[in-house]
């Protein structure tokens, strides 16, 4: 499978601490790749340093083989970036049409093609008809599924979920894992941050564990709930 | 947006009709359009994009200075010079854009304050560029097809004509792209982001569109005025009652600061005789009001009503 | 020879318009430090203490520094008002909301005044307002000197109350971090409100020492106080009042020895300059501990 996504040796250091040491990863299209780890981690560290949240102190990212290291998050967006945020970001004074349509935008600039496309991208997650309402007025699960609306709206080749299984109830939790499954099916790349186990088992081809902002272990999601180092790092620690 | 369009073809009806009904009401007429127009275009930047300028007065005086030393120096027609003065505008806020967009909130607004300050004092000094303290005098303007420009009516149509073309440069904007980046950038830098917007750059367009569109403005007023005075036009307290215009009125709406331009202009003439020359008591009085009572402003807090009713109704029937 | 001379007048001069400039900094500087509020009325707070100066001559015949006991207190008061009645209730909206309350409370101050006592400017008249003494051949005007007395004993007592009294403490530990302090048992309320007294205090203070100097106007001559309060505290660092001090002193120096050296004309810009530089490329100050930038 080729790659969609590379990264080598990413590093990222906060003043004299570092955050994430010297990890390295790779996803291709229609790839789930998990990356789990203790609180603190270096999990969402890493997740900005990839989408250009977060400045980096060494490593190189490439997409589709071309070198993004150096540019801006906006501009990775631009080439196939799409992420969610941990916490929701709607733009609250705006209805959710409008939160989803500002995404659309990148890609059309006609009013009318935007819509259309937005219209498409909120049937997919299921929130057609709560179009027309400010995005100030939903729930939590509404919520995530806005977040991946926005997300997806950029019309992405690499997804990035930062823990949208967070906090979801049981049958809501089932019906996000059955869509994030679709959008491998439909070739996308998706590399998600979640604590919730039972999601990442589900749905990753790969999964990284991090510990301290290390690698500590990598493989199926069977071989790293079995790894010892993995086990140690989330009962000793935690 | 036909809505507003139809508000806008209303404006411009009733504008055309009213120097012939209130021929002597012309100068507070001719204040409160250059106050709309100047207040919708600080809207576009301190409103829908959220970046507080307190430095547009810098702007109103490179419009009028434009139009009186193009005319008096070198003999070339207002609008030319108007012309010129907003591509200089532009240019002038994309520097300054480009100095403090790395700034955000209230240190953003402190250092337009600053910048504005210096360029007054630049006006005041540079003789050679500006006629310095004592100012710049317009004796003679051009006649197009017999139209007298010292006239108060040729100058309504002009500040009629202003303020339209700027309400409706924002309705059209308020519906496109460029509108949803401004809103984007103004509620959330990094989620915009995420969306693929350069937050910087959209900041950018807004400042250089609201400056070109509030110099010209500043070119009308320069033909209003005749005499332009640098301690006048570049005052703090112009670029303070531009902003406070707009945010009475309701920020990020499309006629809050028309509106606003209205009731300040209004409540000044009204208190004329009272307050005399502190008639910008009654802005700071206002903009308390607003804060404390009305933060969307006048506009905004009749449109969220307004929404709120139309919700209560859909979920009545 | 003389050209040393002249260099020593300046700095003299310099330091000690910057002790007034100081005190008005200081306060905008306590005000942010611990109400995360930039006070767009501080000038006019500053002129408003002129006027009660010019008032307390007229009425009484008091010298500048006799109105001051009268003054003080009731600057004090009025910050607590203000801050009770007006920014206690938008301190937790977004910050441009205190900005603009600032701003409003700027306008009626200063259009208050200028309804009630006219447009034109005003001063008094104190016999030894043009007597100078001089030192190693530096002459020192003696208002000035004594505006520079009075900073330094204004100083000491705040330094007094900051550091060893429990308001002091409780006004540190709020500034410090205000949830912290609440779950310790202070009344960051209250805290606010005695805060924003002291702010306008000192601004009355400044504005009394500076009436023998000085003609006040209703509301230009608060735009430039607040102006030069900003210049001071961001070239200090915003919320920091030992740097204040220093950065009140060096804005002194810095517009007379530009006036002097460069051109006279921009004496305002040289310190505006400065302060957009600072705000660009050190927004906490020359003197501030690193802050997370706003």
């Amino acid at each position: 499978m080729p790659n969609v996504l590379r990264a080598d040796g990413i590093t990222v250091k906060f003043g004299g601490v570092t955050a994430v040491n010297n990890v390295s990863l790779s996803l291709g299209s229609g790839e789930i790749l998990g990356l789990i780890g203790p609180n603190g981690a270096g999990k969402t560290t890493l997740f900005n340093a990839l989408t250009g949240f977060a400045p980096m102190h060494s490593g190189r990212i490439t997409l589709l083989d071309r070198d993004i290291t150096a540019l801006p998050a906006f501009k990775r967006t631009r080439l196939g970036f799409g992420r969610t945020f941990q916490t929701e970001r709607p733009f609250e004074e705006l209805t959710v049409l409008e939160n989803v349509l500002i995404a659309a935008f990148l890609t059309v600039v006609r009013r009318s093609e935007a819509e259309h496309l937005a219209m498409s991208v909120l049937e997919q997650v299921g929130l057609a008809d709560r179009a027309h309402q400010p995005a100030l007025d939903l729930n939590l699960a509404r919520r995530r599924r806005l977040e991946l609306a926005k997300a997806l709206a950029v019309k992405p080749k690499v997804i990035f979920l930062d823990e949208i299984m967070a906090g979801l109830n049981p049958p809501a939790l089932r019906e996000m894992i059955t869509f994030v499954r679709s959008l491998s099916a439909q070739g996308l790349a998706v590399l998600m941050v979640e604590h919730i186990m039972e999601a990442i088992i589900e749905l990753s081809d790969h999964v990284i564990v991090l510990a301290s902002g290390e690698k500590i272990a990598e493989g199926t999601p069977q071989q790293v709930t079995s790894n010892e180092r993995v086990i140690e790092a989330y009962l000793g620690t935690d | 947006m036909t809505k507003h369009l139809i508000g806008l073809g209303v404006l411009l009806a009733v504008g055309m009709t009213y120097p012939a009904i209130f021929p002597n009401n012309l100068t507070i007429a001719i204040s409160v359009l250059l106050f709309a127009g100047w207040a919708t275009s600080w809207d576009l930047l301190g409103g829908w994009n959220g970046q507080v300028s307190l430095g547009h007065a810098s702007f109103v005086g490179l419009g009028a200075y434009f139009v009186a030393i193009g005319q008096s120096q070198f003999g070339l027609a207002p609008w030319w010079t108007m012309a010129m003065a907003a591509a200089f505008a532009a240019i002038l806020a994309y520097f300054w854009g480009w100095l403090t967009f790395s700034l955000r909130g209230p240190y953003f607004s402190l250092s337009t304050i600053a910048v504005a300050e210096i360029l007054r004092l630049v006006a005041i000094n540079e003789e050679w560029l500006s006629g310095g303290a004592t100012g710049v005098f317009i004796a003679t303007l051009p006649e197009p097809f017999g139209i007298d420009l010292f006239s108060r009516t040729a100058q309504f149509y002009m500040a009629l004509a202003f303020a339209a073309v700027v309400i409706a440069t924002v309705i059209v904007i308020s519906r496109a792209r460029f509108g949803y980046q401004l809103r984007a950038v103004r509620e959330d830098e990094d989620s915009a982001m995420a969306a693929g917007i350069d937050p910087t750059a959209t900041k950018l367009k807004a400042f250089m569109l609201s400056a070109a569109l509030t110099s010209i403005g500043g070119g009308i007023y320069g033909v209003v005025l005749a005499f332009i005075e640098p301690h006048v036009i570049f005052a703090l307290l112009l670029s303070v009652q531009i902003a406070l215009t707009a945010i009475i009125g309701g920020r990020g709406t499309i006629w809050g600061p028309a509106v606003g331009a209205l009731v300040l202009i209004g409540a000044g003439e009204m208190f004329r005789t009272t307050f005399a020359e502190a008639n910008m008591l009654i802005y700071g009085i206002l903009i308390l009001v607003v804060v404390l009572f009305v933060p969307r402003g006048i506009v905004g807090e009749l449109a969220r009503r307004h929404i709120r009713r139309l919700y209560a109704k859909r979920a009545q029937g | 020879m003389a050209s040393l001379d002249i260099f020593l007048q300046n700095i003299a001069n310099g330091v000690l318009i910057g002790g007034v400039y100081a005190l008005i900094g200081i306060g905008l500087t306590l005000v942010f430090g611990v109400m995360r509020t930039i006070n767009f009325a501080h000038g006019d707070f500053v002129v408003l203490g002129m006027y009660s100066a010019v008032l307390f001559n007229a009425l009484l015949g008091w010298d500048p520094y006799l109105s001051l006991l009268l003054a003080m207190p009731i600057g004090f008061f009025a910050g607590v008002i203000v801050e009770r009645f007006i920014l206690s209730r938008v301190i937790d909206a977004p910050p441009e909301s205190a900005l603009l309350a600032t701003l409003g409370i700027s306008l009626i101050i200063g259009n208050a005044i200028l309804l009630t006592f006219g447009g034109e400017p005003r001063s008094v008249q104190v016999s030894y307002a043009s007597s100078t003494f001089s030192i190693a051949g530096v002459n020192v005007s003696m208002v000035l000197l004594l505006a520079g007395i009075a900073t330094v004993i204004m100083i000491a007592a705040l330094y007094v109350l900051l550091n060893r009294t429990e308001v002091g403490r409780a006004i540190r530990g709020t500034a410090e971090n205000r949830l912290g302090a609440e779950l310790v048992g202070i009344d960051t309320r209250r805290i606010h409100s005695i805060v924003f007294g002291l702010g306008v205090m000192l601004a009355v203070m400044a504005g009394v020492t500076l009436i023998p100097l000085l003609f006040a106007t209703p509301t230009n001559t608060g735009a430039v106080f607040t102006l030069k309060a900003f210049v001071v505290t961001v070239l200090g660092g915003l919320g920091n009042v030992g740097a204040a001090i220093a950065g009140g002193i060096l804005l002194g120096v810095v517009e007379v020895l530009g006036a002097s050296y460069f051109m006279s004309e921009y004496r305002e810009a040289y310190g505006l300059i400065a302060f957009l530089l600072i705000l660009l490329f050190r927004p906490e100050g020359l003197f501030g501990r690193t802050v997370k930038r706003v």
